[in-house]
């Protein structure tokens, strides 16, 4: 899957999709899609992959409502904005084709999330990427700092070639919406290991203490939960370099989920985990110990924090006993803490004695 | 004189200023917004009861402007086209507290609420020292009186002065004041407007046009030429009655005989229970009332209200009159609700006349429902007492626990736990016509707990209750066929067409999968009214969506009882029972439409938003109820019933072809048992 699709491959698997439609209605029955069940009961763990995807159970979406029938419709126009996109060598942004469908009448979308995910169940059914759609999110790519050196295609077609720490400001390397090979090559490097940060301040903290030079890594900004191209290109460097990928977050139960997205892949993309995720990436903290160990300032779990954590302990991607270990002692304790919260022992404090300790426990 | 005659004279002197400025809150002057209302409250009140009386439709006009903000004193000025107030009744009507006959009379008047006209003038010259001008004029007189009244508060008295005689034009009759208070205008649910909103809902005989003191102009149009009916003042019923006023009525009666004062002086009492009456308060029968004791008062009390027994048996009275009620009857709630609010459903309810303790009373309901309406928040209360609207201490009257006590989540409306106001995009108003209206304080805006009443004003919201959730009902299953047909008519063929259009291969035929999908006989039915020719039109499209050829016959409800007749009939049919059209359809082949169209003639515009569409035949029809075979027998047998005595009803339909609005209006609002009838069958929303 993770191989990318011909525009030829592209167009057939859109038209298979549209041959079903068509075909039912040839033989007097209602127009049907055919799609995997996209929730939780249908998530299971790939142990070749080592990453979880979707399993075996499909739903039938057929025209005898008019709810699925208007997906079906619309489903049919987005098909033919795709051809005509890849005929016409455009792109454009799901924000842009969510208002383009103004004009498609019937077909049109009523909301943002419903063109979002006609979008993703495209990507499942035909098994290809939305950038084999020429669709492109809204949301920016992460920002990157390191000694690294890439070359990226730029609008004209030329090649650039950039080093992430030297030809960059100190808001580092933008990473684009399209990470693939036909946009970005990686070239060479002088980094140990990739470390994902959750928040800006403390990537900043980080880049102004320069702390990619003293430890020889990359710094990754994910900007909350990460979009689809920052966690490709994490997958990408850390296959391609082989470098382990740390990944640094706030000590809360959202934080926990954005590390199993970027380890073993998200349910609402489960379809392409073994192509957003890296299963090899390791939890650095703020661990539920850290708390305690470092004494940091904390802030008690709300009502909903705790009810996140018991829903991880069910989750089978928190399935192992290291993690049942962290979430039930950050219950036990009752208390959250953010990543800037070692900053009560002083500015330098992460850079100096934090992280050198954690990443000793690790080996690096 | 001594001291203490001084004093007293003193009190007497100053009594009636302070006995205002004691009770404003019982007056209805305690704060600034509040006394603009009650000042335009009176005038219209006196106004809308003057043009009843005098049988004339009413067009009045209220205009409210600013004359000194910082000090909130505004001016007021009403004007209506009643009988006018002869010279000489001027002084009396504006200048004294408590004038008027209406304390006396029993019978359902707007007046027995508040202190009256009077009450404004005081108000007025108690704030601004201005004295109220009033301009009058009688049908027979060639000019209007103009004068300023003033108040006499030692003497209660007017004061005239600049009394003089203006030419009024054209204009006939009618009444003009103008007055300046201090007050405030204010919007929102306790206003002017709000009170002339609703006086207008239960008046829909009433023209009023009111201009704020922004000089916006509201004009609440007459909908209806028909005056409310005739009221007669009626004697007092035994069990109506007080000792204080037994005493007088003894005291003051010329009668020679008990039995004779008995019979003459009360209503419901025969000659038979007069004399039962004298035997269990152990009197003679031919003693002078005015000679009684007040003993013998008591014990006549006790006798009237059962306490003294014959055998056992209280003394059978007989109920009082009906006629002295004025109730504004549903098809006119109807139409003074559509052209306030506007909204899609209506339904009505007047129940028939009842007595409580010797006071006749009559509970009408309406609700309007649909959009247009806040769906989130509780419905709007609309409260009414003889057609006088009630705004304040909604929470304390028994017609709001009428409504709270009902479950209305039954009926299709949000309410917390089936109790309280329920939520919903709709408007429910309450009306009680009664001869005595008991509140639950002076302030006269509460109407206070009686058993009878309330059970009788729960009575109307369950049935109307009932109304509305066939209404909704019928909206979803509308709902559920509309949904259908865009899947049919609009989905599928664009499906098809864009899958071919892709694939580059003919467009395929759908009638199969279209057959597939839908497996049904649908029908859909439209009711608009016609701007250009003034008649309400009817579509009823038939789509045989099976793989079989059908056979049925189709039945629709139309307001043939109101009068309306059907025209452009394009499949003819034949008629089934009163108000029951229907239309045999021989063959409906697969995949074929067949379009049942007509008009209603003769109905005015919102008379007729609905129909209900019903078929008798094996498969069912989407969009169709089965015909209930025994209730149609049933409406049938009504008409023969009703067939009898017919020729009256012909009749007043002739006179009344004249004036075209008002032979539809008459005859649609004579209740009739076969009307009664299609409420059952019906859902009773018409």
């Amino acid at each position: 899957m993770a191989d990318r699709k011909s525009i030829e491959e592209t167009k057939t698997a859109l038209h298979d999709v549209v041959r079903e439609m068509y075909d039912r209605i040839v033989k007097g029955e209602p127009p049907t899609m055919t799609l995997p069940v996209r929730t939780k009961n249908n998530i299971g763990f790939d142990a070749k992959l080592g990453v979880y995807k979707y399993g075996r159970k499909q739903t039938i979406r057929d025209a005898t409502s008019l709810g699925s029938a208007k997906q079906l419709l619309r489903a049919l126009h987005v098909i033919e904005f795709i051809e005509s996109m890849i005929d016409d060598g455009k792109s454009s942004t799901l924000r842009e084709m969510y208002y383009i469908s103004e004009g498609w009448g019937l077909g049109k979308f009523q909301s943002q999330n419903e063109s979002n995910n006609l979008a993703e169940d495209l990507e499942i059914v035909t098994r290809c990427l939305r950038e084999d759609f020429k669709l492109r999110p809204e949301e920016d790519g992460a920002r990157m700092i390191g000694n690294l050196t890439l070359r990226e295609r730029n609008r004209r077609g030329e090649w650039m070639r950039i080093n992430a720490r030297d030809d960059v400001g100190d808001s580092g390397y933008g990473v684009p919406y399209n990470v693939e090979a036909e946009k970005i090559e990686f070239l060479e490097h002088d980094i140990n290991f990739i470390m994902a940060i959750e928040t800006g301040g403390m990537f900043d903290r980080l880049v102004e203490n320069g702390f990619d030079e003293d430890f020889k890594c990359a710094l990754l900004h994910l900007k909350g939960q990460p979009a689809r191209s920052t966690r490709r290109i994490m997958k990408r460097m850390s296959e391609e370099w082989d470098l382990p990928v740390v990944v640094f977050l706030d000590g809360d139960p959202w934080s926990f989920r954005i590390f199993a997205s970027i380890a073993y892949g998200a349910i609402k993309t489960a379809h392409i985990s073994e192509y957003l995720a890296t299963p090899t990436s390791t939890y650095l903290g703020i661990t539920a110990d850290d708390i305690l160990a470092y004494d940091l300032p904390s802030d008690d779990l709300s009502k909903k924090d705790i009810e996140a954590l018991n829903a991880e302990l069910s989750d089978p991607r928190f399935a192992d006993g290291w993690w049942q270990e962290q979430i039930n002692m950050m219950l036990e304790v009752g208390k959250k803490a953010e990543q800037q919260s070692l900053a009560k022992y002083g500015l330098d404090f992460v850079t100096e004695t934090y992280l050198p300790e954690k990443l000793q426990a690790l080996g690096l | 004189m001594s001291i203490a005659e001084k004093m007293a004279a003193n009190q007497k002197q100053v009594a009636i200023s302070e006995f205002f400025e004691k009770n404003k809150h019982f007056l209805g002057f305690d704060t600034l917004n509040r006394a603009l209302i009650t000042a335009v409250k009176e005038a219209v009140d006196n106004a809308l009861d003057a043009c009843e009386e005098a049988r004339i439709l009413p067009d009045i006009i209220v205009k409210i402007s600013k004359i000194d903000n910082k000090k909130d004193i505004l001016q007021v000025e009403i004007e209506d086209n009643g009988p006018g107030i002869p010279r000489a009744s001027i002084a009396k009507v504006f200048g004294q507290l408590l004038f008027g006959s209406r304390f006396h009379a029993i019978r359902q008047s707007r007046g027995q609420q508040g202190i009256g006209i009077t009450g404004v003038v005081m108000y007025s010259q108690l704030t601004t020292g201005d004295p109220t001008h009033v301009e009058s004029k009688i049908a027979k007189e060639a000019t209007a009186v103009s004068v300023d009244i003033g108040l006499d508060t030692r003497k209660n008295k007017a004061i005239k002065s600049n009394q003089d005689r203006i030419d009024w034009g054209e204009k006939v009759h009618g009444l003009r004041i103008r007055t300046t208070m201090k007050a405030k205008y204010q919007r929102g649910r306790q206003s002017v407007w709000q009170y002339l909103r609703m006086t207008s809902i239960v008046n829909p005989h009433a023209d009023i046009m009111f201009i704020d003191p922004d000089g916006e102009k509201h004009h609440w149009q007459r909908v209806t030429e028909r005056l409310p009916g005739r009221v007669e003042a009626i004697k007092p019923h035994p069990k109506g009655i007080e000792l204080g006023q037994l005493q007088r009525l003894c005291s003051e009666s010329t009668e020679s005989r008990m039995t004779t004062f008995l019979r003459r002086t009360f209503s419901g009492v025969s000659q038979r229970a007069a004399k039962e009456l004298c035997e269990v308060s152990e009197l003679e029968e031919k003693l002078k009332p005015k000679s009684l004791s007040a003993q013998q008062v008591r014990a006549l009390l006790e006798a009237f209200q059962g306490e003294r027994q014959l055998k056992g048996k209280s003394v059978k009275l007989l109920n009082p009159p009906t006629s002295c009620l004025s109730p504004i009857e549903e098809l006119l709630i109807k139409k003074g609700l559509s052209k306030t609010i506007d909204s899609k459903f209506v339904t009505t309810m007047t129940r028939a006349p009842s007595v409580a303790q010797g006071n006749p009373f009559q509970v009408e309901v309406g609700l309007i429902f649909g959009e247009g309406m806040t769906a989130d928040k509780p419905v709007e209360i609309l409260r009414f007492a003889n057609r006088v609207p009630l705004m304040y201490q909604q929470g304390g009257c028994l017609l709001t626990k009428a409504i709270e006590s009902v479950d209305w989540r039954q009926y299709g409306l949000d309410q917390a736990g089936g109790r309280g106001v329920p939520k919903g995009p709709a408007a429910i108003l309450v009306h009680l016509a009664s001869t005595n209206v008991q509140f639950t304080s002076e302030a006269k805006e509460a109407l206070s707990d009686n058993e009878t009443v309330m059970e009788e004003a729960r009575k109307a919201m369950l049935e109307m209750g009932r109304g509305l959730r066939k209404h909704l009902e019928k909206q979803k299953k509308m709902g559920k066929t509309k949904e259908k047909f865009e899947l049919i008519n609009d989905i599928i063929p664009a499906i098809a067409e864009k899958s071919a259009s892709l694939l580059e291969l003919p467009v395929p035929d759908l009638a199969a999968s279209i057959t597939k999908i839908m497996s049904a006989v649908i029908a859909e039915t439209t009711t608009t009214w016609n701007k250009a020719t003034k008649q309400t039109d009817v579509h009823i499209t038939l789509y045989n969506y099976t793989s079989r050829a059908r056979s049925y016959t189709m039945l629709v409800n139309w307001p043939e009882r109101q009068g309306a007749s059907m025209v452009n009939n394009n499949l003819g049919g034949r008629k089934e029972a009163m108000g029951v059209w229907a239309w045999k359809l021989e063959t409906l082949q697969p995949g074929v439409q067949t379009v049942i169209s007509y008009s209603l003639a003769n109905l005015e515009k919102g008379d007729w938003n609905e129909t209900d569409v019903f078929y008798r035949g094996s498969q069912e029809v989407i969009g169709a109820t089965k015909m209930d075979e025994k209730l149609l027998e049933e409406i049938r047998r009504q008409e023969e019933a009703l067939n009898a005595p017919l020729p009256e009803d012909d009749n007043q339909l002739d006179e009344d072809e004249s004036s075209d609005d008002d032979g539809v209006d008459e005859s649609e609002t004579s209740a009739s048992p076969g009307e009664t009838m299609q409420t059952t069958l019906f859902g009773g929303d018409y």
